[in-house]
């Protein structure tokens, strides 16, 4: 039985011209004494079969809801559309983790611009003309006194010209060094940071580092070594080992054997790197760091091919 | 620089394995790079004596020996090595030993001759890459004696990085000063005399004594440098990377390995009378001791005779006056020049060499004498000869002025963050050969040691007790809070949000280098200044970008290549119209090309068009709740009726359109929408600021116009905002055609008007009156016709 021979059997019994309908038009021709019982009865039967056919309706939408729903199945496991994932490129991606871990510490987030002048990137740095660590720097020139900055270091000095201490910076953005073979690339990442302040001494540097480094590489017992390095721009000056987190520290091809890596160099500011910006060096000090952000970037993801990161390949840039 | 265990401990040799001594060395700002055996793991070489040797019957190329090696009965061996004679001592490998190479050993029929091991060469075992025959070993070498021992194969080569501040330490004598302060152990005294019996002067002298304060020369005659190089030097200098030349040229090597003081020995003979050390003359040419002809520049040092300029000073000798195997007579040269003067002058010729590198650093200008009569002493003893004194030039007001530093106790521990003790800061003050003096004030005056050229302030003293000390153990400490809060603008849209959109709009972000090609350059952006790099990597690298596409369409090119044809790129980063600062401005800008997604199985695969470009854009313009418009422009890289220029107000503030045809043609590209902003005039938004709004039903009403194609849709919206009808609410455009009903040049375009008051209810006639107006309002100004 359907829902059209459902109804066809209301009409049949309830519609305008149904018998139960009949049946009540017929009451007249009755008693008084007969009258209402009949019609009492005919109602009853009317409320029941009301009921019945309510109730019949019922089962009979649910399967044919049933059936719809069959007829409408799908297979939930059909590829959607535009499901593509976008991706923040890696080195991006590093940049916002190291930037969280330090503006979380009170930092502000300075940039600066990418062509320099000798002044910044060198002079005021504490490199002089013809000292040898501008050897060390295969710089990029436009003319004798502009350069592509070869470091983050001359947003310090530009952060000191416009700002008074305490100053508690770091400094993302692009480095270039004229320099291009398997563990070199002409552009690449560096995060500088620098504090000035009355009370800035080496061992909060180290503190610092050694917090910065376990939080980035996310372990709590990360071993970090400092040892003795130079740079013009700080003295004393250090350069700052993880335990390799490749091997563990037992030694393997990325640490060299040595169970080293070195990820970053520090030191406190130089007297005369806060001369050049009019900082009296005796009321305040300072000490700066800076890290390679696509050496961060190849430990923590185990990228092992700096070029990869600016050939831009899909299949590179999905694992992202 | 390479430095051999052997030889260090041959000056200080403290009771430490060489590994240790490398980390120490390492911990105290002497970088070891590497620490490596002179010669791999192997055993079971021993010295033999080839007894005898013929041709082996079979073969051409191959000899038959007898060799003794000590055990009774001699080996016979087999050996394919040109150089195998009768007589020689040779390094055998006798049955079961293994070679670095795992090669082992064993008995062996060569062409039908038994063969009872393995003569070897220095590649064989590892120690070098000559495949020149076999070793040939001194003759006194003692038979059966482990060959480990007689070619002194234990001994281990350290790598050492030198910062360019520690110049004192590109020698043995300066590692070993370094190792006797970290181990608290003293130096055995240096001084060396030459036995002097020839009483010949030279006469020389210095035009420039600011640049030259020192100069000493000593002529000895009848020298012979046909001699050999002994081989205790000659081994010592091959394991510091040194390579062998004459005798008296390895003796000047080695006195600069060993002490620091880079030398140079003229052929006397070649020498045209006095000598001067004076500025190069204009145009004044020399050709150099490595063939090289140079120009000398004005402010070169040189070292002249009277006719013309014979060495670079500081950097490299010249051809003319260099010792040959055939040179009897010989002036040394032993000289101070300021670190100044030579700073910059050996990379200005394209030069890098073992003196330029130490004289640019500072070479002690107490150690010239020493070196002189050390290197005297070695000629005298291998070539022989006669030395006459020493000639001296001095300068000595020129000569580095050694200044006392003034520091405290309080200093250092204020800068260091922990106290040291004062009698422990004496006690290294002692051992680093400062000369220090206490000041009443309880500071000291320390005056450095004048091979020290980087203690110069009291931060440097600083940083000698730090090393001392031990980076290592200086105590950790937190940063004091600062609670400074720092502006926080809540309008100003971050860099990450725009990625974010572009992100989550199935943008993949790319970095690329900052410098493209001229052709690069030419086809994208012409227009633009070319910022020209001086010294580019390569051509493909030669200048600033001036925009973001040509990184992009590159990178896009090359996944394109290999196959990943449907993409959406974007890059975020500077961009450059000069060399100022605000020359350089941070642009977002996109790519996209192939189809909208990737083929799916319900829809139909749709190709990227103008459109998708737009609504990316426009997600990127709607962060900052600002106003922007798109107007049709042209624009060189791109297709002409497919690009707008974006602007803000009266400002350009990008570029969207189709790459144009012409460039996909030289570019190898299918069809791709490129997008640019320019950051700064986007990241400002504006704080939200709350508006009521109406209570009552908004009415909603559609009018269908016909106008000229030429018409914009944002010219009628914009035009219909200007009459600014009170209550009109919304414009939307909601349909576009052209074609069959429509005449040829027009387009029907639907627009759908949304009226709400905030007062009263309107009625259907104040609505109908409203639309009339409007619709007269387009008839009068594009001549639209009502459909």
């Amino acid at each position: 039985m359907d829902l059209k021979a459902l109804d066809d059997s209301r009409v049949q019994y309830l519609g305008k011209k149904g018998e139960l309908t009949e049946l009540l038009k017929g009451l007249g021709k009755l008693s008084k004494e007969e009258r209402p019982k009949m019609g009492e009865a005919i109602n009853e039967a009317k409320v029941q079969i009301q009921k019945l056919i309510e109730s019949r309706k019922e089962e009979l939408e649910d399967i044919a809801l049933n059936q719809r729903l069959l007829s409408e199945k799908i297979d939930v496991t059909l590829p959607s559309r535009n499901s593509e994932r976008g991706s923040l490129h890696p080195i991006t991606q590093t940049l916002n983790h190291i930037q969280d871990i330090f503006t979380k510490a009170g930092f502000e987030i300075e940039i600066g611009p990418e062509i320099e002048d000798d002044f910044h990137n060198f002079s005021a740095l504490n490199i002089p003309e013809h000292h040898p660590a501008r050897a060390m720097h295969d710089t990029f020139y436009f003319d004798s006194n502009t350069v592509l900055r070869t470091h983050t270091s001359p947003v310090q000095i530009r952060t000191l010209e416009r700002q008074k201490p305490p100053v508690r910076i770091i400094v993302p953005g692009k480095v270039y060094r004229c320099d291009s073979d398997i563990t070199h690339t002409p552009m690449f990442h560096q995060v500088e940071g620098l504090i000035v302040d009355k009370e800035a001494s080496f061992s909060q540097l180290k503190g610092l580092l050694i917090d910065f480094l376990r939080a980035y590489f996310e372990k709590e017992d990360l071993k970090v070594r400092f040892r003795p390095s130079y740079f013009p721009f700080t003295e004393p000056s250090a350069e700052a080992d993880i335990e390799c987190v490749i091997c563990g520290g037992e030694g393997c091809r990325v640490c060299k054997k040595s169970g080293w890596l070195e990820v970053l160099g520090c030191g406190v500011v130089h007297p005369n790197v806060l001369k050049a910006v009019n900082v009296d060096s005796e009321e305040y000090s300072g000490f700066a760091f800076g890290m390679g952000v696509e050496r961060l970037a190849m430990l923590r993801y185990g990228v092992n091919d700096l070029r990869l990161f600016f050939e831009n390949d899909v299949r590179f840039l999905n694992q992202f | 620089m390479n430095i051999s265990t052997r030889w260090l401990r041959e000056w200080v040799s403290p009771d430490v394995s060489d590994l240790e001594l490398s980390e120490k060395l390492t911990m105290a700002g002497l970088e070891v790079d590497q620490i490596a055996p002179v010669a791999p793991p192997f055993e079971g070489l021993v010295v033999g004596h080839v007894v005898s040797c013929s041709k082996h019957p079979n073969a051409d190329k191959l000899s038959l020996c007898e060799v003794d090696i000590g055990i009774g009965e001699n080996l016979q061996i087999i050996c394919g090595a040109p150089n195998v004679r009768q007589d020689l001592k040779v390094a055998v490998a006798t049955v079961g030993s293994v070679l670095p190479n795992k090669l082992k050993i064993k008995r062996a029929k060569l062409r039908g001759v038994e063969s009872n091991g393995m003569l070897c060469s220095e590649s064989e075992m590892g120690v070098s890459d000559s495949h020149e025959g076999i070793i040939e070993l001194d003759a006194n070498s003692k038979i059966g004696d482990d060959v480990r021992s007689v070619l002194d194969l234990d001994d281990q080569i350290i790598e050492l990085d030198i910062t360019p501040n520690r110049g004192d330490c590109f020698s043995v004598l300066g590692v070993a000063r370094e190792v006797c302060v970290n181990y608290d152990l003293s130096l055995p005294n240096i001084n060396f005399k030459a036995e002097q019996k020839g009483n010949i002067s030279f006469k020389s002298m210095v035009s420039n004594p600011k640049e030259c304060p020192k100069y000493l020369t000593r002529i000895i005659e009848g020298v012979d440098n046909n001699a050999s190089t002994p081989e205790w030097m000659a081994q010592k200098l091959l394991r510091a990377s040194q390579q062998l030349h004459s005798p008296i040229v390895d003796i000047t090597n080695y006195v600069l390995l060993e002490l620091g003081q880079p030398m140079h020995a003229f052929d006397l003979s070649k020498i045209n009378g006095s000598i001067n050390v004076r500025s190069a003359k204009k145009n004044e040419k020399l050709e150099l001791l490595n063939g090289q002809n140079v120009t000398l520049s004005e402010d070169t040092l040189v070292i002249a005779d009277e006719k013309s300029a014979i060495a670079m000073a500081g950097v490299i000798g010249g051809m003319g006056t260099s010792t040959l195997e055939n040179s009897t007579e010989i002036l040394l040269e032993s000289a101070f020049f300021e670190p100044v003067a030579i700073a910059g002058v050996a990379r200005s010729y394209g030069l890098h060499t073992d003196a330029s590198l130490r004289f640019e650093r500072g070479v002690d200008f107490n150690m010239a004498h020493q070196a002189m009569e050390r290197a005297t002493e070695l000629v005298l003893e291998i070539c022989g000869g006669t030395a006459s004194g020493i000639n001296e030039t001095i300068d000595s007001k020129s000569l580095p002025k050694l200044e006392p530093i003034k520091i405290s106790i309080e200093k250092i521990s204020k800068v260091l963050g922990f106290d040291l003790d004062s009698s422990w800061v004496e006690s290294k003050f002692k051992f680093l050969d400062f000369d220090f003096k206490n000041n009443k004030d309880h500071s000291w005056s320390i005056t450095p040691p004048s091979f020290r050229y980087d203690i110069r302030i009291p931060a440097d003293i600083i940083e000698e007790l730090a090393r001392l000390y031990g980076y290592d153990k200086i105590p950790v400490q937190r940063l004091t809070i600062d609670s400074n809060i720092s502006k926080a603008l809540q309008a100003q849209i971050r860099q990450n949000d725009f990625s974010n959109v572009l992100v989550n709009r199935s943008y993949k972000e790319v970095i690329t280098y900052s410098f493209i090609s001229h052709e690069m350059h030419d086809l994208v952006d012409p227009n633009s200044k070319k910022i020209l790099l001086q010294n580019p990597i390569s051509d493909d690298m030669a200048l600033m970008r001036s925009s973001l596409w040509p990184g992009l369409i590159h990178s896009a090119k090359s996944n394109i290549r290999r196959g990943h044809i449907n993409l959406r790129f974007f890059e975020m980063g500077l961009c450059f119209s000069g060399l100022k600062v605000e020359d350089q401005v941070q642009k977002v800008a996109g790519i996209i090309s192939g189809n909208r997604y990737d083929s799916q199985w319900g829809a139909k695969d749709q190709e990227v068009d103008f459109f998708d470009a737009k609504s990316d854009v426009e997600a990127l313009l709607n962060l900052s709740k600002n106003d922007f418009i798109f107007e049709a422009a042209e624009h060189p890289a791109l297709q002409l009726g497919q690009t707008a220029k974006i602007m803000k107000g009266k400002n350009q503030i990008g570029w969207i359109g189709a790459l144009s045809p012409k460039l996909q043609k030289k570019l190898s590209m299918p069809k791709a929408f490129l997008f640019e902003l320019t950051l700064s005039e986007i990241e400002q938004g504006k704080t939200p600021s709350y508006e009521s709004f109406s209570a009552l039903q908004a009415s909603q009403r559609d009018i269908a116009i016909v106008v000229s194609n030429e018409v914009t849709s944002d010219e009628l919206i914009h035009s219909i905002q200007s009459m600014k009808q009170d209550d009109l609410i919304d414009v939307n455009l909601f349909d576009v055609y052209e074609g069959e009903h429509i005449e040829q040049g027009s387009k029907s375009v639907a627009l759908n008007l949304t009226y709400q008051s905030k007062e009263v209810t309107l009625t259907d006639e104040q609505l109908a009156e409203k639309v009339s107006k409007i619709v007269g309002h387009l008839e009068t100004k594009f001549a639209a016709k009502l459909r």
